[in-house]
Parts: C-alpha cells; sequence; structure tokens
C-alpha cells in the first residue's frame, strides 16, 4: 500500500507544553505537561502509520495537533507542503477539508438531536464549495451506502443505531470532504468484538477505495499490526521507537516496545506457562516531570548511568533497520503464538 | 425479599462437598416499561476452589447480570429472579434472608468492579474505604482497622502504603485504584471472588501486573475466581475453564485448551476467527456479520441464527439445548459435530 511517491504529511519537531498555572488573579506559570515533546514522520498517500503507546503518552494530544484543533508550541506540520499549524483564517478552514478525523466514542461524538444526514451533511455547510445545496442530501445517502450504511435511514437520530453503525456515521462524516488524511483516534475500541472486525474491514475497504492515509491511533496491538504499515510506538510525549509493522513486532528493539508487546495477552492457552513475559514495574512518571536523559529509564532494566545523563535520538542504529531510541537498543526476536 | 427464607448459612471452613459455587438454570428478566428484557435464561456453572472460571461474552449477553444475581446486588423490582438456583456450598443464596445474604456478601463471595473510578467513593479517604470492611465486618476500632489498610495495600503492592493510606481516589492512577479495589475485595478472605472486567479500563502493561496481583492472591487463598471478561487473550492466559454467552444463555463451556483448539458453537469459532493474525495482514478480517440480539425481543429458535454461517432450518424454530459433548464440554448448537470438524479458518 505504501508508496514511494512523497510526504503528504510531514511532521517536523512537533512540541505542545500545556502551562500549569497557580494563582486566580495573577496567573503565573510554574511548569508545564509535555504531552508532545518533539515528534517528526512522514506520512504518504494511501499509507497506514499505527500509533501506539499506553494512556497519557500523549497520542491523543498529537492527533488535535494535527487536526490544528491545538495549537503546537513549537515545530510544524506540513500538509502537502503547507504548514497547517500556522495557517489562519481562510487558508485553515481550506486546509482541513483535507484532514477529518474518526473519533473515539461512538457514543458522545455524534449530537443526539441531530439527524444522521444532518450529522453526515453537516460538513458541507461549512465547506459549501463542495456540495451545492441542492444536492447535499444525495450526497449524504452515497456517503451512507460507502460505509455500509441503509440509505434510507437519513432522517434516523443516532439512538436509533447500534455502537458499530454510530461509528460508520462517524467514519461518514469523516469522509464527506473527500479528504487525504484520516486522523482515527481509537476508532474500534469502544466496540464489541464482534462488531471491530467489521469496522476495522470498512476502514481497509475505503483506503483501497479512496487511496485515503490514516493515522490509526489504538491501544489494541493486534488491530494496529493489521491496519498498519507503519508503526510508531509513544512514551511520554516522544516515538521511542518507529518502523514497519514486522520490524516493530517481530523485531522490537527498544525496551519499552519490547515490554509492551509482550505484556499482550496472545488468544491461545497453548504454552502459556513458558511465555516469556516482561512486567514493567509501576506506572508511567508524570510528563510535567519527566526524567532526565531517556525517559524510559525509570522503569528500564537496561537503565546505566548514560540513559539518565544523555537522551537517546530516535535514528537507526547499528544492527537494526529501523529508528529506535534507546542507547542499548538491540533487536529481540518475537516468536508468535498461532 | 420476602422473610420466609431460610437463616442458616453455609458451612464455614473446608471446602465440603460439590462445588464452591453452582450457578443453575438462572433466569433473570427486567420488567421495564417498553417490555420484559430477558437477560439472564437460564444459565448454569460451577466454580471449585482454586480455580477460575472465565465468563465470555459481549455487552448484553448477561455475564454482568448472572454475577450481579450471584452477589445479590441486583435492584430487585425491576429485576426479577423467576426461576434458578445460586447454590453455594450447597446452600441457595435466592432462598436467604436478607440479613443473612449480607453475611455473604463482600465476606463469603467478593467483586471487584471494571471502572475503580466510579466503584471509589470520591469523598472518602481510600484508607477509610478499605477499613470500613474490617469495622463494618469484624467490628474493628478505628486505629485497628486503619493498620489493616495499611497492610492490605501492602498486599496488593501499593508503593509506600503508609503515606498514602489518607489519599484519596482521584490521587490514584488507573491501575493503583483498581488494586484498591482488590484489596477491598479480598479484604475479608472471600472463598469466590467475581471479576467484572477488571483491566477493560486499563492499558496493556498495568493489566499485565493486575492479572499477575490477582493469580498470586489466588494461589496464597485457593479463591475461586469468576473473571468476566471480552477478551479473548486475558482468557487464554489465565482461564482453567471458559463459558460463553451469548442472548443471556452458555452456549458452550469447556476447559480453556479444548475450547482455542477447536470451538463448538459457530459463535465461538467466529470470535476467535476475527482476531487478527499475522499471516492474514493485508486481507479481510473474518467478521461475524450482523448485530447482538435485542434482549427485548430475542430471535426465535436459536438466539444466534440470524448471524450463524452454519445455519439450517431447524435452527429457527428449534432452540438447541445445552448438548454434551464430553463431560467436561457442552455446547448449545444443533451442528456442533460440523462446527467441531471445521477447519479454523
Amino acid at each position: 500500500m505504501a508508496s514511494g511517491s512523497e510526504a503528504i504529511l510531514q511532521v517536523r519537531d512537533l512540541v505542545k507544553h500545556f502551562p500549569l498555572t497557580q494563582g486566580i488573579l495573577f496567573k503565573k506559570q510554574v511548569g508545564a505537561i509535555k504531552a508532545v515533546d518533539g515528534v517528526s514522520f512522514d506520512l504518504h498517500k494511501g499509507e497506514t502509520l499505527g500509533i501506539v503507546g499506553e494512556s497519557g503518552c500523549g497520542k491523543s494530544t498529537l492527533a488535535k495537533l494535527l487536526m490544528a484543533l491545538e495549537r503546537p508550541t513549537s515545530g510544524s506540520v506540513l500538509i502537502n507542503g503547507r504548514d497547517i499549524a500556522k495557517a489562519r483564517g481562510a487558508e485553515l478552514k481550506r486546509m482541513r477539508r483535507n484532514i477529518q478525523m474518526v473519533m473515539q466514542d461512538p457514543y458522545t461524538s455524534l449530537n443526539p438531536r441531530m439527524t444522521v444526514g444532518d450529522i453526515v451533511g453537516e460538513p458541507f455547510e461549512i465547506h459549501t464549495e463542495v456540495a451545492p445545496k441542492g444536492d447535499r442530501r444525495k450526497k449524504v445517502q452515497e456517503l451512507l451506502e460507502v460505509v455500509g450504511l441503509n440509505p434510507d435511514h437519513i432522517n434516523r437520530y443516532p439512538h436509533q443505531f447500534s455502537g458499530g453503525q454510530r461509528q460508520r456515521i462517524g467514519i461518514a462524516r469523516g469522509l464527506a470532504l473527500q479528504p487525504e488524511i484520516i486522523v482515527c483516534d481509537e476508532p474500534v475500541s469502544a466496540l464489541d468484538v464482534s462488531i471491530q472486525a467489521q469496522v476495522v474491514n470498512l476502514l481497509e475497504r475505503l483506503q483501497n477505495e479512496f487511496g485515503l492515509a490514516y493515522i490509526f491511533i489504538a491501544h489494541d496491538l493486534s488491530v494496529v499490526r493489521h491496519i498498519s504499515d507503519r508503526v510508531g510506538v509513544m512514551y511520554l510525549g516522544k516515538f521511542v521507537e518507529l518502523g514497519k509493522d514486522a520490524e516493530i513486532y517481530d523485531r522490537p528493539a527498544h525496551p519499552y516496545t519490547q515490554a509492551l508487546l509482550s505484556a499482550v495477552p496472545v488468544p491461545d492457552p497453548e504454552g502459556r506457562e513458558q511465555r516469556e513475559r516482561i512486567i514493567l514495574q509501576g506506572d508511567p512518571p508524570s510528563p510535567a516531570n519527566p526524567p532526565s536523559g531517556c525517559r524510559f529509564r525509570t522503569r528500564c532494566w537496561k537503565a546505566q548511568e548514560i540513559c539518565a545523563e544523555e537522551e537517546p535520538l530516535l535514528q537507526i542504529r547499528p544492527g537494526i533497520g529501523h529508528e529506535s531510541a534507546c542507547h542499548f537498543a538491540e533487536t529481540h526476536d518475537v516468536v508468535h503464538a498461532g | 425479599m420476602k422473610k420466609t427464607q431460610t437463616d442458616v448459612l453455609p458451612a464455614e471452613g473446608g471446602p465440603g462437598d460439590g462445588p464452591l459455587l453452582a450457578v443453575d438454570d438462572l433466569h433473570v428478566e427486567f420488567h421495564t416499561r417498553a417490555g420484559v428484557v430477558r437477560a439472564v435464561n437460564g444459565v448454569s456453572y460451577t466454580v471449585n476452589p482454586g480455580e477460575t472460571l472465565a465468563v465470555l461474552g459481549e455487552s448484553g449477553s448477561g455475564k454482568s447480570v448472572t454475577a450481579q444475581a450471584i452477589m445479590g446486588i441486583l435492584d430487585m423490582p425491576p429485576a426479577v429472579i423467576p426461576k434458578g438456583q445460586i447454590r453455594f456450598k450447597g446452600t441457595d443464596l435466592l432462598k436467604l434472608s436478607e440479613e443473612a445474604r449480607t453475611q455473604v456478601r463482600g465476606q463469603r463471595i467478593a467483586m471487584i468492579f471494571q471502572d475503580a473510578l466510579s466503584a471509589l467513593n470520591p469523598v472518602f479517604t481510600v484508607g477509610w474505604q478499605i477499613s470500613e470492611m474490617f469495622r463494618v465486618h469484624r467490628g474493628m476500632s478505628k486505629s485497628d482497622a486503619m493498620k489493616k489498610a495499611v497492610e492490605l495495600m501492602d498486599r496488593v503492592r501499593i508503593p509506600a502504603a503508609k503515606q498514602r493510606v489518607n489519599d484519596y481516589p482521584h490521587q490514584f492512577s488507573g491501575g493503583m485504584r483498581q488494586r484498591i479495589m482488590i484489596a477491598m475485595s479480598i479484604a475479608l478472605d472471600p472463598e469466590v471472588l467475581i471479576a467484572d472486567e477488571p483491566t477493560t479500563a486499563l492499558d496493556v502493561t498495568v493489566q499485565a501486573q493486575i492479572m499477575e496481583l490477582l493469580a498470586e492472591l489466588q494461589r496464597e487463598s485457593q479463591m475461586g475466581l469468576i473473571l468476566i471478561t471480552h477478551d479473548l487473550g486475558v482468557v487464554a492466559d489465565v482461564a482453567d475453564k471458559i463459558a460463553v454467552m451469548y442472548g443471556g444463555r452458555i452456549v458452550e463451556h469447556a476447559p480453556v485448551y479444548d475450547i482455542y483448539k477447536a470451538p463448538a458453537h459457530p459463535y465461538t469459532k467466529g470470535l476467535l476467527d476475527s482476531i487478527p493474525r499475522v499471516d492474514q495482514k493485508g486481507q479481510e478480517l473474518y467478521a461475524i456479520k450482523g448485530l447482538p440480539p435485542n434482549l427485548l425481543n430475542l430471535p426465535k429458535g436459536c438466539a444466534f441464527h440470524p448471524r450463524c454461517p452454519f445455519r439450517q432450518d431447524n435452527c429457527q424454530t428449534d432452540a438447541p439445548p445445552l448438548y454434551e459433548i464430553s463431560g467436561t464440554r457442552g455446547s448449545a448448537c444443533h451442528y456442533w459435530r460440523e462446527v467441531l470438524d471445521g477447519e479454523r479458518q
């Protein structure tokens, strides 16, 4: 799916710090939550980049920065060479047409007082040039059909649909403006197991049909592997490892990736007693006060003095075919069951 | 509840004869304005000391309602239990008086809830909430109970328990809150522990910690554990036997190794087939067609028939009984032989 074409999305040194303030009348900044702290990657046409990491690692803030729902503290988000982070007014509106979002929770991301037709058609109200007024109803029905919903249900309300169907409505809304990039923030985690596969299949079909590029944020690592061409692993606001799906899953080089993968329960009881499992101790440190040097060192079994002094950069290291951010990175073969 | 019931409590101490806990042909209905919701339609399962039973199912399959019926925390009305028994060491809990039931609840059978943040009271310290178990059930003094709370927090490995005992729930992370829930549930050394989706809200790294902790506590005390979940991975890791629920019934029950090797019900098979596997990359995932059933209006015959690839004509009219496949295995499918022989995709 990934082609050699140039990147439609280039993220460079993206940083978002949320200020922590004290005082009511005279607010003074006492610190900052470093939610995203130096993230760079490219996304090509028709490609899927999966982003995994624990809650609080900055995945969702990253998604908001890409959508220009938050302004970055520094860094740039180039969509087809133009920086959405610096765009304002009419230019921003134009650029947003090209990047859309599918939200996590289909129960709260749809307005209960609007009909499905109004929800899916709302993007056309803002971007009137995409569909002229008389044409909209037909367009919305086409979209419903594309995502596998009955076009006759255009006048129904969200509560009349199941979770999986609601997520399809959210996807139809994301498709309305024919974007090149869709950011999916945990699109299947709120759904029942038997419905998840249906929605994943739909996303893949739409990608092939429309040449969409996805940023796919999720914590279910097996779903991410299935849909992604490349995977980035985030820890406390930074990528610790970035590579092709097989590189990350079969030959992870960063200790955090290794621990994360080993913690995923394998749906096969065969040999469960012998399974090697790295159980990390404790919780991730606070992003307001991340450890010096390598951020993972406080939970890492390989940590040495250099890890506290020098921050490892995300780069290709000797003997490893993909980028990792660890002084002692070495690949570790993962034997999959099944 | 009426006062016509017995007050005889199940015997303390040794395991005694038969299973520790046996749910037998349990039915639960909710009488609502929209009609009668048949949430549980004849569920039977057993748990022995030291054993882990995983109850697997989607939302609305009745797995949590069954657990709430065992705990006796269903709101009645609207809930009604028209039929069935819940035998704890041979005593039917449904026949006990409310006072006797209180003696069992929390002390002998305890429960861990899914969402620790909403299950804990935000305006009391965690120490107060844990020690409440000892004050209420054991009549301990405040200071003794507090000491026990610190011990328990140590036991579930909350770091710096002594300093943190006076903190409020919001000051803990999700994993730590779940540990506090576990501390409360094991406070009085229950014989049966029901864990309702204990790790669903947690990250995988924290999930691994919590599951390890539960396994360790179980080894120490030989509790019977009922693990309610929809995660096939967690089940494969810890369960001894599995009961798969669909539409308020158990559609398949089996020892864990058997079910993953060769499922005997089309629904179980569908769930296992829809897990993304490495060699399927780029291909379409197997997906169970259609939607979970509406409990207000369950399909006639087998509740799964509208979604079933093995369906024949009689499935639409005859509800299959739970066919016995072997002494430890059963499947509620007329065509379980075909399903069992079918290659996993």
